[in-house]
């Protein structure tokens, strides 16, 4: 710059508004002043507005007597708990519902999105077919479909149907039979721990095995036997470890047992149907991502087409699933806010509804409300994060 | 080869090539080949076949064959069918909401600006393309919101809570995306600014509008927006769910631009600065042409997403078309149970719409693939 000369009257340097840095600062106090004073404006209004309708601040609201019901909860709760309570048995349901849907959404997934690979024409057509129908239409509708039109067609309590007398399903719900610990149950726990531990050591033995003399141990059968034999044999030592207390018809309903509610049901069907077309989604667009030449030359070291998928494309396929999956869960969990459409009780119809409607105290229900959502989304990115580095591509170095 | 006088030219025949065997090509090798092959491919075929054949008939009988069609009450629907009367009744509650019967040219004239303002780049000519047509997106929903309020233009006035059905799912969605968009590609120019204030400020605002659940970015705009305006002020409900569909839309829109911007080469900023070009100038010209072509899909998508999702504003009370579905499911006229009808057409309606820009996302990507790679 110094070696262009510059034309007479101008020796000096560029005026100080033209320097980059002090126009950055600029630019930036004016944005922070600016900002700084909406801040102030919403703060004083909010202040104001709450005054002038009598709406206290605070959290003490969240020791007080809530007084309603709720529909259902995982932990005891009756109308006389506080607030803080409803609060924690919304956040349980809304985690349970999410739980349910990543655990199906993801197998409903990776079955269709395999699926779209199948050789039979008919199954890729039906897997393209799925993830078009369901990606397209809106998910509330889709929850209406499940709750108003499907759920509700079911006989009622009386015409239940049942599975061998120890399932049943009708328009309240469905009926399972609850596990009761027995004397055994201890015993059973303890076989069931120490046959993951020996699972886990397994896997590391045969990954071994393979890696020093290339032998391959029939690890899956292995496991699988391990799975069912310690449990089975300490319930033989130890007794039963469960009884099951099963469902009864009295009067116009059932009795005992667990009851899954017709909300839920609906929910997490609707929850798993539309998020998993999107899994399916991302894991087509992974699997078509690993160039054909590995399926050739897996093919040409003579793998089994069943071992090609597992060993050869899925891991690779990976690397461009998960972090599809990240965000698919993610928005699985935002979308089941979706249940105050149909009053399952999970947080935010609780605690957003509810629990607002009868304190009014809107802004420390939305902050917490909030804080939940982003709380449970960074757990799920942490995860998935981590798993991510796992199946990522270790480069060479 | 023979010096034989009778020697005579032979030309060479060859035979007429025989057809395929019929396992190698035509219908019935195809046949082997994708339903056949294999005992449990055949299994799964049949299975499935059958399937069809137990389910299909009796859904086309309650679909057509014995569904009513003709009639305005609930008694003309005395088959065992589908009800269609039930939609026919309700069609237009289900399009236009409540608005005035008289008015309802105004609706059909906005949506028609909305399909001329969308199609304007390929009927603009040339020369005016780039910038009428950034103008004209931009004004057309303060447009429509002067066309359908009325008072302006000294029409009758038609309040916003007659405002509804799918006409208002298509206009709310169309008016969010098009503000949504400049709004978004602001905050991930502040996303990668060199100014730590204007990043910090942009990354809170993207990562909080995509982090929230869309449900609490309405309830906020219902309940807490509000206390944030002067007391008095009473801001129309359709006005603050623009404003959170917009900002929502700005956040994952902000977040698609950045994949976009990953895309593109350091050459392209080297080059455009040689040439003299100032920050937004390149930003607006050489920057900003490219993203978009890159993004281009994710836009559509999140367009879709986002379309789906103004469904949502059903449950803040505001008369979108499941809404209207729904009050007209509890309609004391028309108490037959007809939800699977109207779930149906209106799952039907949504889907042409969203597969249909899906179709038009993959053939854009199609189209602006000017890579050469494969």
């Amino acid at each position: 710059m110094s070696a262009v000369k510059r034309p007479e009257g101008s020796k000096s340097a560029p005026a100080f508004y033209n320097n980059p840095n002090v126009r950055a600062v600029f630019y930036q106090l004016l944005l922070v002043a600016t900002l700084g004073y909406l801040v102030f404006l919403i703060i004083a209004n909010t202040l104001a507005n709450m005054e002038a309708r009598g709406i206290k601040t605070g959290f003490d609201f969240l020791t007080t007597t809530a007084g309603f019901d709720i529909l259902m909860s995982l932990i005891p709760y009756d109308a006389t708990d506080t607030y803080l309570r409803t609060f924690f048995v919304g956040l349980l349901n809304t985690i349970l519902v999410s739980a349910v849907g990543i655990v199906l959404a993801t197998m409903v997934g990776f079955i269709m999105g395999v699926a779209h690979f199948s050789k039979n024409w008919l199954v890729t057509r039906l897997a393209v077919a799925y993830v078009e129908t369901f990606r397209n239409i809106p998910l509330l509708l889709q929850i209406f479909f499940w709750y108003f039109a499907v759920l509700a067609a079911l006989p009622s309590a009386r015409n239940s149907m049942s599975l061998g007398e120890a399932v049943f399903l009708n328009v309240r719900g469905l009926y399972l039979p609850a596990p009761v610990e027995e004397a055994g149950a201890t015993v059973f726990y303890i076989a069931v721990a120490v046959a993951i531990a020996a699972i886990i050591w397994l896997h590391r033995y045969a990954k071994k095995r393979q890696d020093d003399e290339g032998v391959q141990l029939p690890v899956w059968r292995l496991s699988l036997g391990i799975l069912i034999a310690l449990p089975a044999l300490a319930s033989v030592i130890g007794g039963a470890p469960f009884s099951f207390e099963y469902p009864e018809l009295r009067g116009f309903n059932f009795r005992g047992g667990i009851t899954v509610i017709p909300e839920l049901m609906a929910l997490a069907l609707a929850l798993t149907v539309y998020t998993g077309a999107f899994i399916a989604e991302a894991v087509r667009a992974g699997i078509q991502a690993v160039p054909h030449g590995q399926t050739e030359a897996a093919r040409s070291i003579g793998l089994k087409e069943s071992k090609i998928m597992k060993l050869i494309i899925v891991p690779q396929a990976m690397r461009v699933i998960v972090p599809l999956l990240n965000s698919e869960y993610q928005s699985l969990v935002k979308n089941s806010t979706l249940a105050t459409a149909i009053g399952y009780p999970d947080l935010f119809t609780v605690f957003v509804g509810t629990s607002l409607n009868q304190t009014g105290q809107a802004i420390e229900i939305v902050f917490m409300t909030l804080a939940v959502y982003f709380a449970v989304n960074m757990t799920i990115s942490l995860c998935m994060n981590l798993f991510n580095r796992r199946v990522s591509l270790v480069e060479r170095k | 080869m023979s010096s034989s006088s009778h020697h005579t030219t032979r030309v060479f025949e060859p035979k007429p090539s025989q057809p395929a065997p019929v396992t190698a090509a035509g219908p019935i090798a195809w046949l082997r080949n994708n339903l056949f092959a294999g005992p449990l491919n055949s299994i799964t075929t049949l299975v499935i076949v059958a399937f069809f054949l137990w389910a299909i008939p009796p859904l086309l009988d309650w679909l057509l064959w014995s569904a009513d069609f003709s009639g305005t009450t609930q008694q003309d629907c005395t088959s065992s069918g589908a009800c269609w009367v039930f939609i026919q009744a309700w069609s237009q509650q289900l399009f236009y909401g409540s608005f005035p019967d008289t008015e309802i040219w105004r609706i059909n004239l906005t949506l028609v600006l909305l399909a001329l303002v969308l199609s304007s780049p390929y009927w603009l000519p040339h020369h005016l393309r780039n910038r009428l047509d950034l103008a004209l997106l931009v004004i057309f929903p303060f447009v429509a919101i002067a066309i359908l309020d009325g008072r302006i233009l000294g029409l009758e006035y038609v309040s916003t809570d007659f405002w509804g059905g799918f006409s208002l799912n298509l206009l709310l969605a169309s008016a969010s995306i098009i503000l949504g968009m400049p709004l978004g590609f602001l905050w991930a120019l502040g996303r990668r600014s060199n100014m730590p204030m204007a990043r910090s400020i942009s990354v809170i605002l993207i990562e909080f509008f995509r982090g929230v659940p869309v449900l609490a970015l309405f309830f906020m705009g219902s309940v807490m927006l509000p206390l944030f305006f002067p007391e008095g002020t009473n801001v129309d409900k359709l006005l603050r769910v623009w404003i959170v569909l917009t900002l929502f839309m700005a956040g994952y829109m902000a977040e698609v631009y950045r994949g976009g911007f990953q895309a593109i080469p350091n050459g392209q900023y080297e080059a455009s600065a040689a040439l003299g070009l100032s920050y937004w100038q390149t930003t607006l010209l050489v920057i900003l042409p490219q993203v978009i072509k890159v993004s281009m899909p994710n836009i559509l998508a999140t367009s879709i997403m986002l379309f789906k999702n103004t469904t949502f504003l059903l449950i803040i009370g505001i008369f979108e078309v499941l809404s209207t579905a729904q009050t007209a499911l509890t309609n004391s006229n028309w108490l037959g149970g007809y939800a699977t009808e109207a779930y149906l057409f209106v799952g039907v309606v949504y889907w042409i719409c969203c597969f249909g820009m899906s179709r038009v996302a993959a053939n854009i990507e199609k189209k602006l693939d000017t890579s050469h790679q494969s």
